[in-house]
C-alpha cells in the first residue's frame, strides 16, 4: 500500500510540476520519461516473462521509421502511424520470436539472436536510399500542428510521454495480476515445469513479445516527432536496446514500477556525469556500465528489490 | 574480372579470418570453463589495440613486439578482472552474468572514448603498406603477418592446452566441471587463468591487426560480434573449431563485401550467425554446447 | 477405463538406448509403482509419457487419443500432470502462486484459481505456508509443493518421480498419507519410487524396470519374489 501511496503522490507532482520546471529540468524529465517507459515495454518480455532481449532496437527503429516515411512520404499523421509502427513492429517481433522460441533458443543465446536482428535491421536501414541510408530522416520543422504530432515547446511531448510512461506501468500492472502474469512468471522461473504445470509456453512468450514490441515501437515515434530526426543508428544501435534494458534491471526487473524508478535514477544520473566532465563523449554510458556492474553483483533484484526487503508479516 | 576481385577478396577475407578464430579461440576458452559469453571481450581487444598503438607512438615498439608486453599484461590484467568483477558473481543466474560483461563492455568501451575519443587513430610501421602478388592476388604483408601471428598463438594455445598441467585442468574443467573439482583441481584459480588467457589472446589479436586497422573506441564492438558469429559457428567451446570457423567468416564477410552492394556484408555475417543458432546450435562441425 | 497406454515405446539417444519396447497400461484411479534399478530409464519413461521427449518408435495413449508429438503442456491440458525428479519449484513465487500457475489449467478466472489453489495447499499440508516464496520453503514441503501444483491442474493421472527421496522416515510417512488422499480423490498414480516399502504399501501393481526393459510386472508380492527383480538389483550394485 505504501508504495502505491508514492506512485499517486509521485504522479501529481508530475502532472502539475513541469509547467513550473525550467527547460533543461524539463527535458531531462522528458528522457526519463521516455527511458522509463522503454523499459517498462522491455520490462513485459524480459522482466516477467524472463526472455532478456538484447535487440529491442529493432522494434524502436520500425516504429520510428514507419511513422516518420508515412508521414513524410504519405503525410499520414504520426498519431495513426504510431499504431502502424507498432503492428509491424509486433509482426516483427512474433516472426523474430516464432523462431528463437520454437527453435529452443533460451538465455543467453535468445539475447545474441535479438541481437542479431537488431543489427540487420541497421544495416539494411543504412542501405536504404529510400529511408535516408545512414544520413537517416529529419522532420522539417514548421508550424505547430497537433493532429500531426507536431508541438510548439517541449511541454506538450512532455505530457505525451507522461501518459505513454503512465499507459505502460498500467498495462504492466494489469498485466502481473492476470492469468499471463502468472503464466509468464512461471515461465522466467522454470520453463520446463510451467510446461508441465499446463502453461503453454510458447504461446505465453509469443505473447509477451508481441506486446513488448508494440509498446517499444510507440516509443520510436515518440522519439522520432520530439527530436525531428531519426538514423540507422540512433534507432536500430545497441544504445536504445541497452537503455530499455538498462531501466528495468536497475530499477527492478519483473516490477511494476520498477523501470521508471530505475530510470529517475539512472537518466539523472548520466546527465550529472556529462556535467561534471564537460563535453566529453561517453563519461554517461561509462557510469551506466558501472552502475549495471553494481547492481548485478550487489542488487540483483534491483531497486525494488532493495526498497522491499523489509519484514514480512508472519 | 570480377574472377580477380572475388580472388581478391578470398585472399584478404581469409587472411583476417586467422584473426578472427584467435579472437574466437579466447572467447570459447571462456565460455569453455566458466560458462559465460563474454560481451567484454571485443571491449579488450579495442584496449589492446590502443595499448599497442600507445606503445608505438609513444615509444616506437613496433606492433608485432609490443605483443611480448600486452599479451602477458592483458592475461594478468584479465585474472584480476575475473577474480575481481566475475567470480564473486559465479553463483548467480546466467541472464546476470551476461548483462555483468555488457555492464563490463558499456564501462571499457566508453572509458576509451572517454580518454582517448572516437577520432580513429592509425599505427602506421614502416611496412605498412607492404604487399606482394601470388599469381593474380595482391597479398598485404601486414594481414599475412596478421594471420600467421594469429594462427600461431591459436597453435601454441592449442599446445598448452594438451601438454601442460595448467591447460589439461582446464580442458577437464570445461568438459566435466564436477569431476575435475573432485580431482582437486584449483577451479578457482584454473577460472581466473582461463579469463586471463582469453583476455591475452584478444589483446594480441589486437595488436596483429593495428597495422591495418584503425583504432577507436568502437572498434571492439564489430570483433565482438564477430566472435560470437564464428564461436557459435564453431560450436561453443570448441576451440578447433572456434579457428576454423573464423576463416570462414572471414571468407563470408569478405566475399559479401564485393558480391553486395553497400555494407550489406554485414548481413551475410548475421544471416549466417541467426541460422547456425536456430538450426545448428551445436556448432557446424557439432562439439559444441548447443543451446 | 484405460487412461493411459504406453505401446512398445522405445527412445534412443545417439546410441544409446534408454528405454526399449516398454508397454504399460494405467487404468482410472489405479496406483501403479514403476522402480529399477538406477539408470534403468524410468525418468526417461516419465519424460516420454509427459511430452518431453518423443519416443524413437511406438505410441502412448491418453484417454484413447495418441499424445506423441503433443508438448507438455497439452498433455497436462489433458489430464496427465507430474512431478519432477530434482524439484523444480518456481523459486520467486509464493507458495500459493506456485500452485495457482497449476489451477490456471482448469480456469482462467484469476480468482478462481486463487481459490483453487488455496484449497489444494491445504489438502497437502502447505495452507500456513501459502504466502512463503518457495526458495524458502524445505525440501520436504518444496515436494508436497510440487504435488500440489500437479494437483492443481486437475489430472485424472499423476506421474510422481521419486517424492520421497531425501526425506526421513517421518516425512516419508506423511508423503505415504498424502498420495493415499489424493488416490482418495479419484487421482490415478504412476509413481517411481526407490523406498520400498512405500511402493511396496502403495502400489495395486508394480513394473520393474532395468536398462530400458520391463523385467517384470504383478502384484508387489509377487515382483518382490521375483528373482530377475532381485539380481537386477543386486547385481547392479549398492
Amino acid at each position: 500500500m505504501a508504495a502505491e501511496a508514492w506512485a499517486g503522490l509521485a504522479l501529481a507532482l508530475l502532472l502539475a510540476a513541469p509547467p513550473f520546471l525550467p527547460p533543461y529540468f524539463l527535458e531531462i524529465l522528458i528522457s526519463v520519461m521516455l527511458f522509463g517507459y522503454l523499459g517498462a515495454a522491455w520490462n513485459i518480455l524480459g522482466g516477467y516473462a524472463g526472455q532478456f532481449s538484447f535487440g529491442h532496437a529493432a522494434y524502436f527503429g520500425i516504429g520510428a521509421y514507419t511513422s516518420t516515411l508515412l508521414f513524410l512520404r504519405l503525410g499520414i499523421t504520426p498519431w495513426l502511424g504510431m499504431v502502424a509502427g507498432g503492428v509491424l513492429a509486433a509482426a516483427f517481433g512474433l516472426f523474430a520470436g516464432y523462431l528463437s522460441f520454437r527453435y529452443g533458443l533460451r538465455g543467453p543465446y535468445f539475447s545474441l539472436v535479438t541481437l542479431a536482428f537488431a543489427e540487420m535491421l541497421r544495416v539494411v536501414a543504412v542501405n536504404t536510399k529510400a529511408a535516408g541510408s545512414s544520413l537517416g530522416l529529419v522532420i522539417p520543422t514548421r508550424t505547430p500542428a497537433p493532429l500531426d504530432f507536431v508541438f510548439a515547446g517541449k511541454l506538450p511531448y512532455y505530457y505525451v510521454i507522461l501518459a505513454m510512461a503512465v499507459g505502460a506501468v498500467w498495462i504492466t500492472r494489469r498485466l502481473e495480476r492476470s492469468k499471463l502474469g502468472y503464466s509468464l512468471r512461471a515461465i522466467r522461473e522454470n520453463e520446463d515445469a510451467a510446461e508441465a504445470a499446463g502453461v503453454d509456453a510458447l504461446g505465453m512468450k509469443l505473447r509477451a513479445m508481441a506486446a513488448s514490441s508494440f509498446l517499444t515501437a510507440l516509443g520510436g515515434t515518440f522519439y522520432a516527432q520530439y527530436f525531428a530526426y531519426i538514423d540507422p543508428t540512433i534507432t536500430f544501435g545497441p544504445a536504445v536496446s541497452i537503455q530499455g534494458l538498462l531501466q528495468a534491471i536497475v530499477g527492478g526487473a519483473g516490477t511494476v514500477l520498477g523501470p521508471l524508478l530505475g530510470s529517475f535514477v539512472l537518466t539523472p544520473l548520466s546527465e550529472l556525469s556529462r556535467a561534471a566532465l564537460r563535453g566529453r563523449a561517453g563519461v554517461d554510458v561509462m557510469v551506466y556500465g558501472l552502475v549495471l556492474m553494481l547492481v548485478i553483483s550487489f542488487l540483483p533484484q534491483g531497486l525494488m528489490g532493495a526498497l522491499r526487503r523489509r519484514p514480512r508479516p508472519s | 574480372m570480377t574472377g580477380d576481385l572475388l580472388l581478391q577478396a578470398a585472399v584478404s577475407g581469409f587472411l583476417l579470418g586467422g584473426v578472427y578464430g584467435l579472437v574466437a579461440s579466447g572467447l570459447s576458452l571462456i565460455f569453455g570453463v566458466l560458462r559465460i559469453i563474454n560481451f567484454a571481450h571485443g571491449a579488450v581487444m579495442m584496449l589492446g589495440m590502443y595499448a599497442a598503438y600507445w606503445l608505438f607512438t609513444l615509444l616506437g615498439v613496433d606492433p608485432y613486439l609490443c605483443v611480448l608486453i600486452t599479451g602477458p599484461a592483458f592475461f594478468a590484467l584479465g585474472m584480476v578482472v575475473q577474480r575481481v568483477v566475475i567470480e564473486p558473481n559465479r553463483r548467480a543466474a546466467e541472464h546476470n552474468q551476461l548483462l555483468l560483461t555488457l555492464g563490463l563492455a558499456l564501462f571499457l568501451e566508453n572509458l576509451a572514448l572517454v580518454l582517448w575519443q572516437g577520432d580513429f587513430r592509425t599505427v602506421r610501421p614502416a611496412y605498412a603498406g607492404a604487399s606482394f602478388v601470388i599469381g593474380d592476388a595482391l597479398v598485404e604483408v601486414p594481414r599475412l603477418v596478421a594471420c600467421a601471428g594469429a594462427v600461431v598463438m591459436a597453435l601454441a594455445l592449442f599446445a598448452f592446452l594438451r601438454l601442460t598441467d595448467v591447460g589439461k585442468a582446464i580442458r577437464a574443467l570445461s568438459e566435466e566441471p564436477e569431476g575435475a573439482m573432485l580431482m582437486g583441481i584449483d577451479v578457482r584459480r584454473i577460472r581466473a587463468v582461463a579469463f586471463g588467457i582469453g583476455a591475452g589472446c584478444v589483446a594480441v589479436a589486437g595488436a596483429l591487426v593495428t597495422p591495418f586497422f584503425y583504432v577507436a573506441p568502437d572498434v571492439g564492438e564489430s570483433f565482438n560480434i564477430m566472435a560470437f558469429v564464428v564461436v557459435v559457428l564453431g560450436g561453443m567451446g570448441n576451440f578447433v573449431g572456434a579457428l576454423a570457423g573464423g576463416f570462414i567468416v572471414g571468407l563470408a564477410e569478405s566475399l559479401g563485401a564485393t558480391l553486395l552492394p553497400g555494407s550489406l556484408k554485414q548481413l551475410v555475417v548475421f544471416a549466417l550467425f541467426v541460422l547456425v543458432l536456430l538450426f545448428r546450435p551445436a556448432g557446424l562441425f557439432g562439439g559444441g554446447h548447443g543451446r | 477405463m484405460t487412461l493411459l497406454e504406453a505401446d512398445g515405446i522405445t527412445k534412443r539417444f545417439g546410441g544409446l538406448t534408454a528405454v526399449n519396447g516398454f508397454r504399460l497400461a494405467v487404468d482410472a484411479g489405479e496406483i501403479v509403482g514403476l522402480i529399477g534399478p538406477n539408470g534403468a530409464g524410468k525418468t526417461t519413461v516419465f519424460h516420454l509419457l509427459s511430452g518431453f521427449h518423443a519416443p524413437t518408435e511406438g505410441d502412448i495413449r491418453f484417454k484413447g487419443m495418441s499424445v506423441v508429438g503433443s508438448k507438455p503442456h497439452q498433455i497436462c491440458r489433458r489430464g496427465l500432470a507430474r512431478t519432477f525428479q530434482i524439484v523444480q519449484p518456481f523459486v520467486n513465487l509464493t507458495a500459493l502462486e506456485n500452485v495457482m500457475v497449476g489451477a490456471f489449467n482448469r480456469t482462467d478466472d484469476v480468482a478462481a484459481a486463487r481459490d483453487r489453489a488455496a484449497e489444494v495447499l491445504e489438502f497437502v499440508g502447505l495452507g500456513r505456508r501459502r504466502d512463503v516464496p518457495a526458495r524458502e520453503l524445505t525440501l520436504s514441503d518444496r515436494k508436497r509443493l510440487e504435488m500440489a501444483r500437479g494437483l492443481a491442474t486437475g489430472p485424472e493421472l499423476l506421474l510422481l518421480d521419486e517424492v520421497m527421496s531425501g526425506l526421513n522416515p517421518t516425512e516419508i510417512e506423511a508423503i505415504i498419507a498424502l498420495i493415499r488422499r489424493i488416490h482418495a480423490q479419484g487421482v490415478a498414480l504412476l509413481i517411481i519410487e526407490h523406498v520400498m516399502r512405500a511402493v511396496m504399501a502403495l502400489s495395486q501393481r508394480i513394473v520393474v524396470l532395468h536398462h530400458g526393459e520391463t523385467i517384470a510386472e504383478g502384484p508387489p508380492d509377487d515382483v518382490a519374489r521375483d528373482p530377475r527383480v532381485i539380481e537386477a538389483y543386486l547385481g547392479s550394485g549398492p
